[in-house]
């Protein structure tokens, strides 16, 4: 392979990975458990922010005229811990509004806070260098351990960015198997019967807000750990969407269609996109990108709202010979049997009462 | 207190800024129950439509008829031909979300693909002023307030004195009532969908026309200070979002005077999660706990 393809695959492949972290953990509070967090981004944001002022030296250290806080210079991997800490804490004030709204107005609200957070940024320069933002982000062991050719350097890292896409893929399913799984199927289904059968609601919500955020948080870190750079127009609110974009077209709460979600629609559409020469005047193809974005959520959203991959239903058919039930309803089944469950609407789930 | 008559004077021209798109903003949700995320993109796409259309002229009348022409008929084909398929469906509330922010998405990047590189700009030339009380205001900022004073009279008028107002109002406190007691509610949808999309329409383009320039993410901000408004009024309530815009408008100006010109939004943003956790029904008007959607 060439170096200018071999550049471009190796980019492809770590984007991927880095993505993927970011859409399961929001698959795991949107698709499994029912919170909209039309905020995603900031998370990531959060990471991104951590991890550079953790490796970079203080901001008089450069003589650039550069000002944000800290500067710590901490050795790799000190820095993607600090990152995946950072969403993690970020999601602790912010579950605040999970917990008081539900529905289409906690997605707004979340959605305002996005908003909040950029201008916020932006308008404190002396927080985290307003507009301008971090730059000259160290690459983990560059040049000392790992080699110093951008080509070769690259391969190093999307191998490292896959061994941690690994192990989160093994935590996510972990907690989408067990019991605490089930849970938070059931709050997304029906806070009544998950109060009715003694769970918190509340607390697996809390919980799952601030492993999503973990999650964004550390792929933040990676991320800015490879574009070296981070401002205020990387992590606008539409960022979200996109994410929400890739869990609708593969298929929420189902992690292999979070895997195809985010290769057709980040990796396919947003970023393959990004290193073609640019025709008629600059932006111009990455703006397209974003109005087919909004055309395959809307797409999807009326011809196949569960997803190319749906949920998988959960069967525990060995335990109830004859019928087919899901795991979700033997949970659920005293609330569903009683009739209380009749209406659990969700999105694309056609709703009976016709108005 | 020098700085107070500034505040009073350019909160007061925000607040008849936002209360045009509040009350729009409002008037639909309550009779709809369908969070229009798409309505920014409407009032940003209004001000592309009135600077083609007068050739960058920042003549108050032609944004008014553009504006009110575009946005009724943009926001009425979005209504029948999106929002309501989408409804029948059975999309839930968040769907809907989903859906209008997809919308408001390829608006605003489609916006930006029509506009390329360049800048626009209205012509706004050398402008008589005023000065009241050590205040300048210029003569475009009485017209707009002048303005948004008639569409809030004319709003009232139309909510309390026209069958329409009071099918409106029937349709935003009970759907089902009203429609057991004769009120064609789809016909009511629609209408409150057109006079929505007119005043955003009229709120986009008086916004292009005042602010001078504008680019396709103009109207992105100024859309969710007047969601605030709608909320802190009680949403649905289009008295409440006079009222809600009043506030917004000097809060956001006493920001901007006393902390930082760049913290006028931060803060009435902030405004709005405050009041959606403390108080969701918002300052008045009781809260509909059973929402139906109605496209």
């Amino acid at each position: 392979m060439s170096g200018g393809i071999e550049f471009y695959v190796s980019s492809l492949t770590l984007l991927f990975g880095i993505n993927l972290i970011a859409v399961w953990g929001l698959d795991l509070q949107y698709g499994v458990t029912g919170i909209f967090n039309f905020a995603y981004i900031i998370f990531q944001a959060a990471g991104a922010y951590a991890d550079g002022i953790l490796s970079l030296h203080p901001a008089n250290f450069y003589q650039a005229g550069e000002t944000y806080v800290g500067g710590f210079h901490l050795p790799f991997p000190l820095p993607l811990l600090g990152a995946t800490v950072a969403g993690g804490l970020l999601a602790v004030p912010v579950s605040f509004i999970v917990r008081r709204l539900r529905g289409d107005y906690q997605a707004m609200a979340l959605l305002v806070l996005s908003l909040i957070a950029t201008a916020f940024v932006t308008a404190q320069t002396n927080f985290l260098d307003g507009s301008l933002g971090l730059s000259f982000i160290p690459k983990p062991l560059y040049g000392s351990v790992l080699p110093a050719s951008p080509v070769s350097y690259q391969w190093y890292y999307c191998a490292f960015v896959a061994f941690v896409a690994l192990m989160v893929f093994f935590m996510v399913r972990a907690i989408v198997t067990s019991p605490f799984g089930r849970v938070l199927r059931a709050v997304r289904d029906s806070e009544t019967a998950v109060a009715s059968l003694g769970r918190s609601a509340h607390r697996a919500r809390y919980i799952i807000f601030i492993f999503g955020g973990a999650l964004a948080g550390l792929s933040g870190g990676l991320f800015v750990q490879y574009i070296t750079s981070w401002t205020p127009t990387g992590w606008l609110y539409p960022e979200t969407f996109l994410f929400l974009t890739a869990i609708v077209v593969g298929g929420a709460a189902n992690l292999g269609g979070n895997v195809l979600g985010t290769l057709l629609v980040i990796i396919g559409i947003q970023e393959a996109t990004r290193f073609l020469p640019q025709v008629v005047y600059p932006g111009l193809i990455d703006s397209l990108d974003w109005v087919v974005i909004g055309l395959a959520l809307l797409a999807f959203l009326w011809f196949r709202p569960k997803g190319l991959v749906p949920e998988r239903r959960r069967t525990l058919a060995r335990f109830v010979p004859g019928q087919r039930r899901t795991a979700d309803d033997l949970l659920l089944g005293t609330a569903a049997a009683s009739g209380a469950l009749a209406e659990v609407p969700d999105i694309g789930q056609p709703r009976s009462d016709e108005s | 207190m020098t700085l107070l008559p500034g505040i009073i004077a350019f909160g007061l021209f925000s607040a008849c800024l936002l209360s045009i798109g509040a009350v729009g903003f409002t008037l639909q949700f309550g009779v709809t129950n369908v969070l229009n995320l798409a309505y920014g993109g409407l009032l940003t796409s209004a001000m592309f439509v009135d600077y083609a259309i007068g050739r960058g002229s920042p003549n108050i009348w032609l944004a008014l008829g553009v504006g009110a022409g575009w946005g009724a008929l943009s926001s009425l084909l979005f209504a029948r031909f999106i929002v309501a398929p989408y409804v029948r469906r059975g999309t839930s509330l968040v769907g809907m979300a989903m859906v209008t922010i997809a919308v408001g998405l390829v608006i605003q990047y489609g916006l930006e693909a029509i506009q390329g590189p360049f800048v626009y700009g209205f012509r706004v030339g050398a402008q008589s002023t005023v000065r009241v009380a050590g205040v300048t205001l210029s003569e475009l900022q009485l017209v707009v307030m002048g303005v948004a004073a008639v569409l809030m009279v004319a709003v009232h008028l139309l909510l309390r004195y026209t069958r329409l107002g009071l099918a409106m109002r029937a349709t935003a406190s009970h759907a089902s009532l009203a429609r057991g007691c004769g009120v064609s509610t789809d016909n009511v949808r629609l209408a409150a969908w057109i006079v929505s999309g007119a005043l955003c329409g009229i709120s986009g383009a008086l916004l292009g026309v005042s602010t001078g320039s504008f680019n396709p993410t103009s109207g992105a901000g100024f859309f969710i200070t007047l969601v605030v408004a709608a909320i802190v009024g009680g949403v649905g309530k289009p008295y409440g979002a006079m009222l809600g815009s009043l506030i917004v408008g000097l809060i956001s100006q006493a920001a901007a005077a006393v902390i930082a010109p760049q913290y006028n939004e931060i803060v009435a943003w902030l405004l709005l999660i405050v009041v959606l956790i403390v108080r969701p029904q918002g300052i008045f008007a009781e809260f509909a706990a059973q929402r139906e959607l109605v496209g």
